[in-house]
């Protein structure tokens, strides 16, 4: 889920860029230091917005730098357990397809695709359902949920999140809309027959 | 209660004159023209001038 959230920092303003605007700076080294970073409570933080207080700056010893305590607002990210999201298709390996999700992208597993024997075809990069001949390849919009997820904090590339697509109302989006005109169509013809 | 403009002590002075030799070594902008190259010597200097923007708060009990 995006969030927008408001949050307070401590950041190192360095005696060589003193002399220019003080907020422009801190939200210049706000974003340096934040932006395409993890954190656990928040997730992926996606960008500081704007800087709404900036405190006293604090002079400490040894150091001619000055630590200010600063007031932001920042769009963040954090996949959270059981949320349903929309997104497409990057890359397909031998044991899945990786998701794009925004700022991180998740692993579709060959397992969690359907309920259906799925194999890996090489040549032209997609994984198809041997009973239902349907196909996923690159660049394909899924609408998958969220079943695991590990953030890690200290290389952002490394987190991990585990998705399914084995579950109602979930699949590619061609599938969904296949199965809603089916479900219309089915209810159209009962409405027919309990007319005549 | 009434704000009272104290005069600084000795070690205030010294620490204000420190940290801010300190950011003019590390490359801070001066404040002032001057003709030396010591940045403890522009600090002092600075600091008589009285165009320093740092402040001293006084933590502990009041003497």
């Amino acid at each position: 889920m995006y969030k927008k959230a408001k949050l307070i920092d401590t950041v190192r303003l360095p005696p060589e860029r003193l002399g220019e605007e003080t907020i422009a700076v801190l939200k210049d080294l706000l974003r340096d230091k934040l932006e395409g970073r993890i954190d656990k409570m928040l997730g992926s933080i996606i960008a500081v917005t704007d800087v709404l207080d900036i405190g006293e700056g604090r002079i400490l010893a040894g150091d001619g730098a000055i630590y200010y305590d600063v007031t932001f607002n920042a769009i963040t990210f954090k996949p959270e357990l059981q949320e349903i999201l929309e997104g497409k298709v990057v890359e397909i390996v031998e044991f899945g397809a990786f998701v794009g999700l925004g700022p991180l992208d998740g692993l579709l597993h060959v397992s969690q695709i359907a309920d259906d024997y799925i194999s890996y075809d090489e040549k032209n990069a997609r994984l198809v359902g041997k009973e239902t001949g349907r196909a996923i390849a690159e660049g394909d919009m899924l609408r998958a949920r969220i079943v695991a997820v590990s953030l890690n904090e200290r290389e952002p590339r490394e987190s991990k999140i585990g998705l399914t697509m084995r579950q109602a109302a979930l699949g590619k989006v061609e599938w969904l809309a296949e199965a809603r005109d089916k479900a219309k169509k089915e209810e159209e013809e009962q409405n027919a027959r309990t007319s005549v | 209660m009434k704000e009272v403009v104290k005069k600084l002590t000795r070690y205030e002075r010294a620490r204000i004159v420190g940290a801010r030799a300190l950011q003019i070594s590390m490359g801070a902008p001066t404040l002032i023209e001057s003709n030396t190259t010591d940045p403890i010597d522009m600090a002092l200097e600075e600091l008589k001038k009285g165009v320093i923007p740092i402040t001293i708060k006084r933590r502990g009990t009041p003497r």
